[in-house]
């Protein structure tokens, strides 16, 4: 087992969009890189990300709002940003703080993909 | 761009090195580049280094009289301590050399001394002078900013209510445990008149400098919005807009306010997005507070908060808390969770509000064992002991 404590941040092309998967944990020591890693989607033109949490242990509120950033930035440039595979304490995170109501979220990568 | 040239300090007692540097140097002189004084024994030195303390590299013979080169370093190690030597010594004199090094010299060249070599060991010496001072500038400034922070925490902290004293209807504890200086959480408590008494508790995307300004907005605004509006709801609302006014950086916070009535129990609140808290009933029962309009606060200007409303019977108590607590991680990366937090919550009994806190607190701490607090740990209790009495009215 790899240490569960760092984050590495995945992005794959795929026809519709390009998913962004963060392995790990999501802190405010290294949201940097999550934040890094979809403004360079972001910059270079891309305007529709899936981010597949599926292999996400924990994300903090520093986190939240890079994607709450993300999803506005998304919208303003006329495209979308979806949220999936949320493990159920990540899921209750989003209940809790309201997300599920302004954020979009799918069960998985192909719900999402296929919502597009 | 014009720069004071270097001055360097050469010590020697013998008369015409001076003549054969200011000729040997003779072009970097006169670019303005460098700069030489001149001292003809140890004592001489140090005055010429009194009369220019912009001097930092001195080369110094080692041999002379009143004072040689190697008593000099012994009293610029106590008197100059930011001055670097570099010593001139006779070919193959080994011990001198080594004696010197020994003494806080930073290189040595040896005679008859070839210039093209000095130069390079002037410049070598400056650079590693400009390196410790860049190095003694970052820390003055982290030494500077080290002291901000503390403010920035002492202003925080004493932003923070003073518990009240324990009444015969009610008593307020609360506690915060920031992870690093400045924090992202907050809590408040106030009397809105003698019958209704506001809760708060927050917790703010982030931390460090820019939540801090978040919170402390945060709380004026809620303080001031409170003594206007009865409703909890209309209050978050109110509070919501003028957050989100132009707030591009989306941070947010979690935001729990609740108004308690001492004259009946009843204990009115919206929650904007923040963990729900716990009623404690006095036989243990331990119940989530119901949602209602789960929105964070900053983020969608006009958003409508809706109130939620429970009743607290004498020994009832209420329980308000960040995710530092349920989030709080042992060395396995386990969260504590809501599960051990209502097990101990159940298991406490009819403590006061103090205990609660304590107890709870030691059980996150007990779990977590030496893993490094990574949340701000913060939590309200409040227990309800009585109704507040009807002034008696005489009949008569």
């Amino acid at each position: 087992m790899t240490n569960e404590n760092a984050l590495s941040v995945q992005t794959e092309r795929t026809e519709k969009a390009v998913v962004v998967c963060p392995v790990g944990r999501v802190d405010g020591s290294n949201v940097g890189v999550l934040e890094s890693a979809i403004k360079e989607q972001l910059d270079a033109g891309e305007q529709t990300l899936v981010f597949d949490f599926e292999g996400l242990n924990y994300i903090s509120s520093a986190g939240l709002r890079v994607l709450l950033v993300t999803a506005r930035r998304t919208q303003a440039e006329g495209g979308k940003a979806l949220f999936c595979g949320l493990a159920e304490h990540i899921a209750h995170v989003f209940e809790i703080s309201g997300f599920t109501n302004i954020l979009t979220i799918c069960q998985n990568r192909s719900e999402a993909l296929a919502a597009l | 761009m014009t720069t004071s040239p270097i001055r360097l300090l050469v010590v020697d007692d013998e008369e015409d090195l001076e003549l054969l540097i200011r000729q040997k140097f003779r072009r970097r002189i006169r670019k303005g580049e460098f700069d030489f004084v001149f001292a003809h024994n140890g004592q001489e030195a140090l005055e010429r280094l009194a009369e220019n303390p912009d001097i930092h590299l001195v080369l110094s013979d080692i041999n002379m009289p009143v004072m040689d080169g190697l008593a000099l370093l012994s009293k610029l190690e106590d008197t100059n301590p930011d001055v670097q030597a570099v010593i001139v010594s006779a070919y193959g004199d080994m011990e001198n050399i080594r004696t010197a090094m020994n003494r806080g010299a930073f290189d040595f060249v040896t005679k008859p001394i070839n210039f093209e070599d000095l130069e390079i060991t002037i410049e070598k010496t400056l650079n590693h002078i400009h390196a410790l001072e860049a190095a003694q500038e970052a820390r003055d400034r982290l030494v500077v900013l080290k002291r901000e922070l503390d403010v920035a925490q002492q202003v925080q902290m004493s932003a923070l209510p003073k518990d009240l004293p324990s009444r015969e209807t009610h008593e307020v504890q609360a506690l915060m445990i920031p992870a690093r200086e400045v924090g992202g959480d907050f809590y408040d408590f106030f009397p809105l008149s003698d019958e209704l008494l506001g809760l708060v508790i927050a917790d703010v995307s982030g931390k460090g400098i820019p939540a801090a300004l978040f919170t402390l907005m945060t709380r004026t605004l809620l303080k001031g919005t409170a003594r206007d509006s009865p409703s909890p709801a209309d209050c978050l609302s109110r509070v919501n807009d003028l957050l989100a006014e132009d707030n591009e950086t989306c941070i947010f916070i979690t935001l729990f306010y609740g108004v308690f009535d001492l004259r009946d129990g009843s204990f009115r609140y919206s929650n904007g997005g923040h963990n729900p808290p716990r009623l404690v009933r006095g036989d243990s029962q331990v119940e989530e507070l119901p949602a209602t309009e789960n929105l964070v606060l900053g983020i969608a200007p006009g958003h409508e908060y809706h109130n939620g409303e429970v009743r607290l019977a004498p020994g009832d108590a209420l329980f308000l808390y960040t995710d530092g607590i349920t989030e709080a991680q042992n060395s396995a990366y386990e969260e504590f969770g809501e599960e051990r937090l209502d097990a101990k919550l159940a298991s406490l009994g009819q403590v006061a509000a103090h205990d609660i806190i304590t107890m709870v607190v030691d059980e996150v701490h007990a779990f977590t064992g030496d893993a490094p607090q990574s949340d701000d740990i913060t939590c309200v209790a409040m227990r309800f002991a009585a109704p507040l009495s009807s002034p008696i009215i005489d009949g008569t």
